[in-house]
């Protein structure tokens, strides 16, 4: 699950900056920079990355 | 400015506000272009007003939940803390109704967004909210907000996201789905009122760049007096309905809707009112 974690937030980093600079055009109504779309995958990327680190803090093994 | 209070007043009531942006000028011949882009701007302004309004009203909740959401990140891991649940059934509500929003927003609306489908839609509204507290009451509710679990925050952003659909209120649906999760009316109007806070703040802080947009000629003056007379009318429908929602139901406003949905209808589809 750490693995998926941060993979998925590097991905959603990457799908906004795609979206950002306007190479990505999926779901969008006019050609261009879509910052809005950014914003949001940003912000899904960081929920993953908080989630990667509450993988990381949990206890490994239980004694 | 009579924009501005309808825009204060309605998207805190469970009635719809974008609904009766609609239906109000169509019914009293305002010659407004709801696309302009000078309008748009203005509709920005009136959103940061209702947002601010959101965050002083609510200043003290959001403060414990935003410090408990970031000791919980630090921490690494869940202390079970009220603000922290608070914080991450916030968080985890707010997704579905930010995704459907950005994707299909525009496509939703356009489609709908005439008058005889918006009275249409504030009719079943107001069905909804009738249906929300006959399910309560059959279900005997009225737990705290903390008994929401997480999947339950889901299901109520994706309540939340119905208001996509003009006509279909956002606190209103939100507060129903909170009903149907077994919360009391005071803590799904609660729920409602806080999920509602980054989703109208988020929308009136992307749209800010429609401000600057050559196109969009905004009166300064006109522009700040309406955003305060939102926040304005905003916080004065917080404590209203705060107050409310401690002893009464969601009935009166099914009511309203329900009955201004049907009259707009027949007025509309008639023709006794130029859609």
């Amino acid at each position: 699950m750490k693995a998926l974690s941060l993979l998925l937030a590097i991905a959603f980093f990457v799908i906004a900056v795609l979206y950002w600079i306007g190479t990505l055009q999926i779901a969008v109504h006019e050609p261009g920079p879509h910052h809005k779309h950014a914003v949001l995958f940003a912000g899904l990327g960081i929920l993953c990355l908080i989630w990667f680190r509450f993988q990381s803090s949990a206890p490994s093994r239980v004694r | 400015m009579l924009l501005a209070i309808l825009q204060g007043f309605s998207e805190l009531f469970p009635i719809s506000s974008l609904g009766h942006t609609v239906l109000i000028p169509a019914l009293l011949h305002w010659n407004i272009d709801l696309a302009s882009p000078s309008f748009l701007a203005f509709v920005v302004v009136l959103h940061l007003g209702t947002a601010l309004a959101l965050l002083v009203f609510y200043w003290r909740e959001w403060r414990g939940v935003v410090l408990a959401f970031i000791a919980s990140i630090v921490r690494g891991r869940f202390s079970g803390g009220t603000d922290e649940k608070t914080a991450w059934l916030l968080v985890i509500g707010t997704i579905p109704v930010g995704l459907l929003g950005l994707f299909f927003e525009r496509e939703v609306r356009g489609l709908f967004a005439s008058p005889i489908p918006v009275a249409l839609f504030l009719a079943v509204n107001g069905l909804l909210m009738f249906a929300g507290e006959w399910l309560r009451r059959k279900d005997q509710g009225g737990h705290a907000l903390t008994s929401l679990t997480y999947f339950g925050a889901v299901k109520v952003g994706l309540a939340e996201s119905l208001a996509l659909l003009p006509g279909i209120s956002r606190s209103g649906s939100a507060m129903v789905a909170g009903l149907l999760m077994n919360l009391s009316e005071s803590e799904a109007a609660r729920f409602s009122f806080l999920l509602g806070t980054p989703v109208i703040l988020a929308a009136g802080l992307l749209e800010v760049p429609r401000l600057f947009d050559p196109a969009a000629h905004v009166a300064l003056i006109q522009s700040i007096f309406g955003g305060i007379l939102s926040a304005l009318t905003a916080y004065l429908s917080l404590a209203f309905l705060t107050r409310y929602f401690r002893s009464n139901d969601l009935r009166p406003f099914g009511w309203y809707c329900l009955g201004a949905g049907v009259i707009c209808f027949v007025l509309f589809f008639s023709g006794m009112v130029k859609a």
